[in-house]
């Protein structure tokens, strides 16, 4: 009998053990684990474009870059938004898969590239993983969302959000947004991220629209200067 | 239970103290490691897409 009682409640202390041990993992540790991937990530892809500029494509010395497809998995530009901080810059990969979104913000399949006509939809964690999107409820009307894919430097304005809609809902991501209040096909970026904060109910969305281009070779547009 | 660890584990009450730390450190290793990375998409965390695409 007291064997029985002492291995039940050894075993409660161990599961209560792991229990915490789970909430610090998804607490703090995706979090440590996030900012050195996401890092790595940019790192990997300034490496990227510096070889790029080194060795500009045979056939277009001096005009744009050739844009390549978006390989599933890999980064292929960073994203600022000045509301977020300054110091606040992600990764986008292609695809939203769990392991992609762990590596940085994830660009849906399917949905336009940088920059052309359409929609670009891109999708990140609220919480864990980094945080990425914890101050999505601040962004407002006019705020900058400035993407770079190592040649060009895309400055979207946001016009609407942040708005709260259903899972379901996959009309947000059209080329011209349903509810979006856009009624002609246009450039747009689409944002989604979970809410509430730590819920899966709901869906937080933000839109925007192709505000200027510029290249790289001009420096950081207006948004990015201090 | 572990006591019946504790006795079954060689040495004196040193060696055993080490071991115990060593085991430790690998179950929670392993937890980290392995079964947490799958255990946390079961939670709503992941879902930050429309229509889970």
């Amino acid at each position: 009998m007291r064997v029985i009682v002492r291995t039940v409640s050894e075993l409660c202390i161990t599961v209560g053990t792991v229990i915490v041990l789970f909430v610090v993992y998804v607490l703090f540790w995706t979090g440590v684990r996030a900012d050195s991937v996401m890092d790595e990530q940019i790192e990997r892809l300034r490496a990227q474009w510096q070889r790029e500029r080194a060795q500009p494509l045979p056939g277009s010395p001096l005009g744009p870059r050739k844009q390549r497809p978006y390989a599933a998995g890999r980064p292929f530009a960073i994203m600022y938004i000045p509301r977020f901080g300054f110091t606040w810059n992600k990764p986008v990969l292609e695809g939203t898969d769990p392991d992609t979104l762990r590596k940085g913000l994830g660009h849906y399949p399917h949905t336009a590239r940088l920059g052309e006509r359409g929609n670009v939809a891109v999708a990140g964690h609220r919480r864990t993983h980094g945080d990425p999107f914890k101050d999505f409820p601040r962004l407002r009307c006019g705020d900058a969302v400035v993407v770079t894919d190592g040649a060009t430097w895309f400055t979207y304005r946001i016009d609407k959000g942040p708005y709260k809609t259903v899972p379901t809902d996959i009309e947000v991501i059209d080329p011209v947004p349903r509810t979006s209040g856009y009624t002609r096909p246009g450039r747009y970026l689409t944002l989604t991220t979970c809410e509430p904060e730590w819920g899966h109910s709901h869906r937080l969305i933000v839109w925007a629209h192709l505000d200027s281009t510029q290249p790289v070779e001009t420096g950081k547009p207006e948004a990015l200067r201090r | 239970m572990y006591s019946w660890i504790w006795r079954h584990l060689p040495g004196n009450g040193w060696v055993k103290a080490l071991i115990s730390l060593v085991l430790i450190i690998a179950v929670v290793y392993i937890l980290f490691q392995y079964v947490f990375p799958w255990a946390e998409p079961l939670l709503p965390f992941n879902d930050v897409t429309v229509d889970n695409q």
